[in-house]
């Protein structure tokens, strides 16, 4: 099942202003087109470790990479990286929902206006495609000048991953996309993942490892800034290799 | 030019005029201190406060009768406007904890704060000058304590609803009167914050200048009567600095020296406690 | 607040007196009024409500007054120093909030606030000294240069530029509400939640962008109120202006004309009416003005509230 690979990481410390430790020589591969999901207890490093992937650490000074993650053959992580352009091509969906002060179409069309998209006609089409994908098109068609806050939570955060997806991205990082969101949500969430990884690679941090065990094909369980184990997903539930991931997974800490 | 290179240039002025706006506000700052710090210096000197006004026109004299009419106007507020602003806040923040009361006043008094001080001055004109027949100090006084009550009242609100309501619950249970749980429990966990609101006050009045202008007047003689016209530090600038005479406007520099580091300094004092308090 | 069965009289007495004291805002603001309106009624009984707020007449010879070309001023002058502030007060709270090392923050917000607090006198005394020269020789005949014969906008540049007049004195005043903008702007962004931020930046905006797109649309409630605040502020603003803008009762149509404000007018000639007519049209000029001021006031007081309901959902 092992397919193309995304996004490699190599040897990746991350230290917060201050010099605290938060990430510690992490190994590990994002493959093309599947979930790839993130566990481990509070503050082991598994979100830190996504925010490495667009390089959102940068908005807060003093924060420092060490390392390599190879991206379509080149360091992200290097000086040169044209932060704009990453983000553009890797999407992030956070735990929260966070539309914009905006209606439900600009939200969607703000990416796509950023990148030069200025026809109504073209914006309509992409705008409504996103919606299609994210599954709630049928509920907002007939409202799509109305404000983004009018919406429930469920549905702003499918608005929020319609609109990472309209700018086409080659990777999208879902950090705890449910934590805040109602059980039917949850599992529409669910659903739109399985079907979005055919053109996307996502990876996804999460706090509930049977959304883990449901949605990814691969997991790598974190502890303390360190990576565990990394494997497919059934074998890390059933036969994992390290004691510690056994132990998590079979709910004796954590 | 890319899209992406147009975007770019265009965040990169506009983050670039921001940063530009940042040092205008300092340079003004910079300006206008350092204006007031070079003229008022080189006209310090220890007879300006020693000396009462020469006649216009004669060089020398000082300005003792309006630095003394001044601090007298000033504590005469204070001790005016910050009881009333006190205790009114006091009710806000516990009597009327909650009510709709509570909240218009507490609007009516952030509006307060801001209207023109001058209006101020007319209105005590008209109750405090014209009845009694002649300008006083006390007319001063009064005109400035009523620019004090909102703030200090807001401030006092603000500070008494910082103490943690247990905290009142546990004075409560031994037994207390709300008035012995409020002077002796709230009014102490909230000293602090309410000094700072004080001094932040005194330094609000300390440099108007339009509700003195028909309230106290001037007074070029010295004088401690609060009953008579007394001379003020700031309505002295004005009359010195838009007169004829070279020697006045450096007595007015001097005289602005003076006031803005009195009141820098209590606004930077005041400044100090909260974040050493509060944070 | 706790309600006991029996209360203690000393309690009774205390909330009494501290609720006086509450309801001496109230006294204080219908007393105001009530009082601007009885010292005005014999203006307001000759010169009506329009008539007296149309009239262009200042003249206490022959006892004719109208607030027109005092509220023209007022008006003039703080519109014009709303244009020059706010850009640069939205840019400060901009840098303060996004650009700015950590390390310049605080020493950037002192000095904002240390400009907050430097009396009206001070720079009124500083116009008439310092900038009103700066503004004659310099300033002013560079922006005739430019401007005085560009059609239209060039009525706004005619004249000898002396310094003294609305001009300078607008630069005063927009000296002096910078400060105001400029806090409440930056406390409105720094109240827009960063995960919103992150997610504009997360599909690859830039900086600006966020601000443009998110920061400021989020907090605008917030913003307009600082804006609305400070034009109330400035209406009312006396010692800044009186060095600088002479007192014109003129309509004027340029930058460079002497002018008067309300509260210039009022501090200038409060004490030489000479007549009970003249005295009363200047309390009926200070009723005009608390009025304005007032609403505009409130109207800031809303917005901000709304603001502030809006960010604690």
């Amino acid at each position: 099942m092992a397919g193309k690979i995304e996004l490699e990481v190599k040897g990746l410390d991350f230290y917060y202003a201050g010099d605290v430790h938060a990430l510690k020589k992490i190994n590990l591969t994002v493959y093309k087109n599947a979930v790839t999901s993130l566990i481990g207890p509070s503050g082991c490093g598994k979100t830190t470790l996504l925010r490495c992937f667009n390089r959102m650490h940068d908005l807060y000074p003093g924060n420092r990479y060490q390392g390599e993650v190879i991206f379509q053959g080149d360091n992200i992580l290097s000086g040169g990286t044209d932060l704009i352009n990453l983000r553009s091509r890797i999407g992030m969906v956070f735990q929260k929902p966070t539309p914009f002060p905006m209606s439900i179409f600009d939200n969607i069309a703000y990416g796509l206006k950023l990148k030069g998209v200025r026809k109504r006609a073209d914006l309509s089409e992409r705008v409504e495609k996103a919606l299609v994908h994210s599954a709630l098109w049928d509920e907002v068609k007939d409202k799509l000048n109305a404000s983004a806050y009018a919406l429930s939570g469920g549905q702003q955060q499918r608005l929020v991953i319609a609109r990472a997806l309209a700018v086409n991205p080659e990777v999208l990082l879902f950090d705890e996309p449910t934590s805040a969101l109602d059980p039917i949500s949850t599992a529409k969430i669910e659903e739109l993942a399985a079907v979005l990884k055919k053109e996307v690679t996502i990876v996804i941090v999460t706090h509930n490892m049977q959304q883990a065990a449901r949605i990814s094909d691969w997991t790598g369980f974190l502890m303390l800034g360190e990576l565990i184990e990394f494997d497919k997903t059934d074998r890390i539930f059933t036969a994992p290799s390290e004691k510690l991931t056994e132990d998590y997974v079979t709910g004796r800490f954590g | 030019m890319t899209r992406e290179q147009i975007r770019k240039t265009e965040g990169f002025i506009a983050l670039t005029l921001s940063t530009l706006a940042a040092f205008m506000g300092l340079f003004w700052l910079v300006f206008i201190l350092g204006d007031v710090l070079v003229h008022g210096i080189k006209a310090l000197k220890l007879s300006l406060f020693l000396n009462d006004p020469a006649p216009p026109g004669v060089e020398g004299g000082g300005l003792r009768n309006a630095f003394v009419g001044q601090l007298l106007i000033t504590v005469c507020a204070t001790l005016i406007g910050v009881p009333v602003g006190v205790l009114g806040g006091t009710f806000l923040a516990e009597y009327a904890r909650g009510r709709g009361i509570a909240r218009i006043i507490s609007i009516l008094s952030d509006i307060m704060v801001s209207v023109p001080s001058i209006v101020i001055g007319t209105f005590i004109y008209a109750v405090l000058v014209r009845p009694i027949g002649h300008f006083s100090g006390w007319a001063g006084a009064v005109a400035l304590s009523i620019i004090m009550i909102p703030v200090v009242l807001r401030t006092t609100e603000d500070m008494l609803s910082l103490v943690p309501w247990t905290l009142r619950e546990a004075a409560f249970a031994l037994g207390a009167p709300y008035y012995k749980v409020i002077t002796q429990v709230v009014y102490r966990g909230a000293a602090t914050g309410i000094l700072t609101g004080i001094l932040l006050s005194i330094a609000r009045v300390a440099g108007e200048t339009a509700p003195l202008l028909f309230t106290s007047f001037n007074n070029s003689f010295f004088s401690l009567d609060m009953k008579q016209p007394v001379a003020s530090l700031t309505v002295t600038i004005f009359q010195y600095a838009m007169g004829p005479y070279d020697n006045w406007h450096a007595q007015a520099w001097a005289a602005a020296f003076v006031i803005t580091v009195f009141i820098l300094l209590l606004t930077i004092t005041g400044r100090l406690i909260i974040r050493w308090r509060y944070k | 607040m706790p309600r006991t069965a029996k209360k203690n009289p000393v309690d009774n007495i205390f909330s009494l007196v501290t609720a006086a004291a509450s309801f001496s805002v109230i006294i204080l603001i219908i007393g105001i009024l009530y009082v601007l309106l009885s010292e005005s009624s014999l203006a307001i009984g000759k010169f009506g409500i329009w008539k007296f707020l149309s009239s262009t007449d200042w003249d206490p010879v022959k006892e004719s007054f109208g607030a027109l070309t005092n509220v023209y001023g007022t008006a003039f002058t703080t519109l014009l120093s709303l244009v020059i502030a706010i850009p640069v007060a939205i840019g400060i709270a901009i840098f303060v909030t996004e650009i700015s090392p950590n390390f310049l923050k605080g020493p950037i917000g002192a000095a904002i606030e240390l400009l907050a607090a430097i009396p009206s006198i001070i720079y009124g005394m500083w116009g008439l000294f310092t900038l009103s020269p700066i503004m004659s020789n310099h300033i002013e005949p560079f922006l005739k240069k430019i401007f005085g014969s560009v059609p239209l906008v060039g009525i706004l540049f005619q004249g000898t530029p002396m310094g003294i007049d609305i001009l300078t004195a607008s630069v005063i005043l927009s000296i002096m509400i910078i400060p105001f903008t400029a806090s409440i702007s930056r406390d409105s962004f720094n109240l827009t939640p960063s995960v919103v931020k992150e997610s504009a930046y997360a599909i690859g905006a830039t900086k600006w962008e966020v601000v443009k797109n998110v920061v400021i649309p989020y907090s605008k409630l917030g913003v307009f109120g600082g804006i609305v605040l400070s034009l109330g502020r400035a209406l009312g603003e006396t010692m800044a202006v009186a060095f600088v803008l002479g007192n014109n009762h003129r309509i004027t149509t340029s930058l460079f004309d002497a002018a008067a404000t309300i509260t210039v007018t009022l501090a200038n000639e409060f004490t030489e009416a000479d007549t009970d007519i003249y005295l009363s049209s200047l309390f009926y000029l200070a009723l005009v003005l608390f009025v304005m001021s007032f609403i505009t006031l409130a109207i800031a007081k809303f917005f901000l509230l709304r603001a502030e309901k809006k960010y604690s959902r």
